[in-house]
C-alpha cells in the first residue's frame, strides 16, 4: 500500500488528495497544513473582507470530507524539514511522518515591506481566511487607509476600501498600476475604476516608512517624497515569498520556486510539487514559467495526483491560466503570461474597454482584456494551437474577433 | 435578467444583492473556459441568447462576477 504525503491543503494540495483517492483507492493519504481550517476558497475571501459574503459559503471542505475519503488531515501542523533519503517529513512537534511519494504544495506568504514600521499593528497582508477576517474588522472601523503594491493582489485592498466606505490612497512606485502588463491607456481605465470606488491612485510614490502611535498602531504611510498619508490601516501586497524555507536541507532544484517538469516531478525521485510555488515546464510556452492562479493550482494538483498514483508520466500539465478582477463595473481578465513575450498589440475601444495581446515568436502567450471578455476563448484556443498570428494583429484587435478572418495556418 | 433555452431547460441568471446560505458560491475564475464563455454570453446578452450548454452550472449557485449572479436551471 503506497503512503502519500501532501504538504499544504490549499487548492493544489487538496485537488491532488482527491485525485489520489480516486486513482489509488487502497493507498494511505495524509494532508498536512499549518492553517487551522481545511480547504477554503482563497479567491472568495476578498468578498468576505468587502463585507459582501458570509463565512459559510467560503469553506470548501469540512473535516468530514477527509474522513469520508479516508484521508488523514493534520491541521495546525507545520512541516519543519523533509529528509528525502529517509523519506520522512518532520513536524514542528518533533514527530515524523513517512512517505513513499511526497507532494509539496505549500504556496507562498505575502512579502513584508523592508521598511521601518512594517510590523506595526494595522499593517495588513492578504493571504489567509484569518487575514480576511482581520482586514474586514479593520475596514469596518476605518475611515482612511493606505495601500502599497501595484499588482493583482493590491487591487483587492482597494476594493475592500471601496466596498467598506474607507477613503484609500493607493501608493504606486511608477506611473501606473500593474505596469508590467498594462500601458498607460489600459491602466487608466483601472485607475478610474479605483477613483469611482473612492480610492485615489498616487503615482511615483511608494513607501518609505510607516508612522505609529504609542501603542504601536499604524497612523500614517510616508512615501519616499516625504508625503504623509494618514491611515487607520495599511494594506501591503508587494509580492509572494514561496514557502520553501523548510526545504533548505533538501537538494531540490529551485529557481525562485520549485522547478518541475510538465508532470509536476521535481529533480528528486518521488518528490512532486504543485501550485503557486512551482516553476513548471510550460509546454505551450516552450520554457519554464510560473502561474499564480486558482485554476492553474487546482489543475497542477490534479496532474500531480494522477502521475503520483500512476508512478509514471501519464498526463502533462497543459493549461492557459486566467485571473479576473471583478470589483468594478467593467470586468478585467488576464490570461496566459501577459508580461512575457517579444512583441505585443493593444487597442483602446472605449473608456472602459481595452485589449492587449502578448506574442512570443509570433504566437500568443498571454494578454489582458478589460471591459469586453468575449475574445478570451478564441485567444486561448490560438495559444493552445501554437499558431503564428502576430503578423495579423488587425484581426486580433478587431472589436469582434473572427478567427475565420485569419490567414490559414502555415505548416510549422 | 439573462436566460437561454435548451431542449426543455433554461439557464437563467439573476443579479442578486443578498447571499445568506446559498448551496454554493463560486468566483468566475472557477468556471471552465467554456462555462466562462457561456456565462459571459448570458451576462452580456441581457435577455434571450444562444447559449445551449448547461454543463458547468449548478442550480441555485451564485457566481461572483462584476455583480453576484444567481443561476437557475428551470
Ligand atoms: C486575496 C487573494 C485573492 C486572489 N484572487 C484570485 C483570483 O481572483 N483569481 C485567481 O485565479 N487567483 C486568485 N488568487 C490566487 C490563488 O488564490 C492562488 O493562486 C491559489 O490559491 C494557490 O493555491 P496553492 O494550493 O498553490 O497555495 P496556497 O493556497 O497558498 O496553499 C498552501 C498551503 O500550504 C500551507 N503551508 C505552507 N507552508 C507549510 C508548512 N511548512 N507546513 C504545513 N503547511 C504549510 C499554507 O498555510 C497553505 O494553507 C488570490 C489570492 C489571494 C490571497
Amino acid at each position: 500500500m503506497t503512503e502519500y504525503v501532501i504538504i499544504g491543503d490549499g487548492i493544489s494540495g487538496s485537488s491532488a488528495a482527491e485525485t489520489l483517492r480516486e486513482e489509488d483507492p487502497d493507498s494511505e493519504i495524509t494532508v498536512i497544513t499549518d492553517e487551522g481550517e481545511p480547504l477554503y476558497n482563497r479567491i472568495l475571501i476578498k468578498e468576505h473582507a468587502k463585507g459582501k459574503l458570509p463565512e459559510a459559503p467560503i469553506s470548501i471542505h469540512d473535516e468530514a470530507w477527509y474522513e469520508d475519503r479516508d484521508i488523514t488531515l493534520s491541521l495546525d501542523t507545520h512541516v519543519t524539514t523533509v529528509d528525502t533519503d529517509e523519506k520522512v517529513v518532520r513536524i514542528h512537534d518533533g514527530s515524523d511522518v513517512s512517505y513513499d511519494k511526497l507532494l509539496i504544495a505549500t504556496g507562498g506568504t505575502p512579502t513584508q515591506l523592508p521598511v521601518p514600521g512594517s510590523d506595526a499593528e494595522g499593517v495588513l497582508h492578504f493571504w489567509t481566511f484569518q487575514d480576511a477576517r482581520r482586514i474586514k474588522e479593520y475596514a469596518e472601523e476605518a475611515e482612511q487607509a493606505a495601500i502599497v503594491g501595484a499588482g493583482l493582489l493590491g487591487i483587492d485592498f482597494a476594493a475592500v476600501c471601496g466596498a467598506q466606505g474607507v477613503e484609500g490612497n493607493y501608493l504606486m512606485r511608477g506611473d501606473r498600476w500593474w505596469r508590467y502588463a498594462l500601458s498607460s491607456e489600459g491602466a487608466e481605465i483601472m485607475h478610474q475604476g479605483m477613483r469611482d470606488v473612492g480610492v485615489e491612485p498616487v503615482f511615483d510614490s511608494g513607501l518609505d516608512h510607516f508612522e505609529t502611535d504609542d501603542d504601536g498602531q499604524v497612523t500614517a504611510a510616508v512615501d519616499p517624497n516625504g508625503e504623509r498619508y494618514p491611515c487607520d490601516f495599511a494594506g501591503v501586497a508587494i509580492g509572494l515569498t514561496f514557502n520553501t524555507e523548510f526545504l533548505h536541507d533538501v537538494d531540490l532544484e529551485m529557481d525562485n520556486g520549485i522547478v518541475v517538469d510538465q508532470y509536476m516531478q521535481t529533480n528528486l525521485e518521488d518528490v512532486y510539487a504543485a501550485g503557486d510555488l512551482t516553476r513548471f515546464y510550460d509546454v505551450l510556452l516552450g520554457e519554464h514559467a510560473q502561474n499564480g492562479s486558482w485554476g492553474s493550482a487546482k489543475e497542477q494538483g490534479r496532474i500531480a495526483g494522477t502521475n503520483m498514483a500512476a508512478d509514471g508520466e501519464t498526463e502533462g500539465f497543459e493549461w492557459v491560466s486566467s485571473y479576473s478582477i471583478t470589483h468594478f463595473d467593467f470586468p478585467f481578465l488576464s490570461f496566459g503570461h501577459p508580461t512575457l513575450g517579444d512583441d505585443h498589440a493593444e487597442r483602446k475601444y472605449s473608456d472602459t474597454e481595452w485589449r492587449r495581446i502578448a506574442f512570443k515568436d509570433g504566437k500568443i502567450v498571454g494578454g489582458v482584456l478589460i471591459g469586453d471578455l468575449a475574445p478570451q476563448s478564441k485567444f486561448k484556443q490560438l495559444m493552445r494551437e501554437g499558431r503564428v498570428v502576430a503578423d495579423q494583429k488587425e484581426v486580433l484587435l478587431a472589436e469582434t474577433v473572427d478567427l475565420d478572418d485569419l490567414a490559414p495556418a502555415q505548416e510549422q | 435578467m439573462s436566460s437561454s433555452s435548451t431542449v426543455g431547460r433554461t439557464v437563467t441568471l439573476r443579479r442578486t444583492e443578498t447571499v445568506r446560505s446559498p448551496p454554493r458560491v463560486r468566483h468566475v475564475d472557477e468556471l471552465s473556459e467554456d462555462a466562462l464563455a457561456r456565462f459571459y454570453d448570458l451576462v452580456t446578452s441581457g435577455g434571450g441568447s444562444a447559449v445551449t450548454d448547461l454543463t458547468g452550472f449548478v442550480d441555485g449557485e451564485i457566481i461572483v462576477f462584476t455583480d453576484y449572479y444567481r443561476v437557475s436551471l428551470e
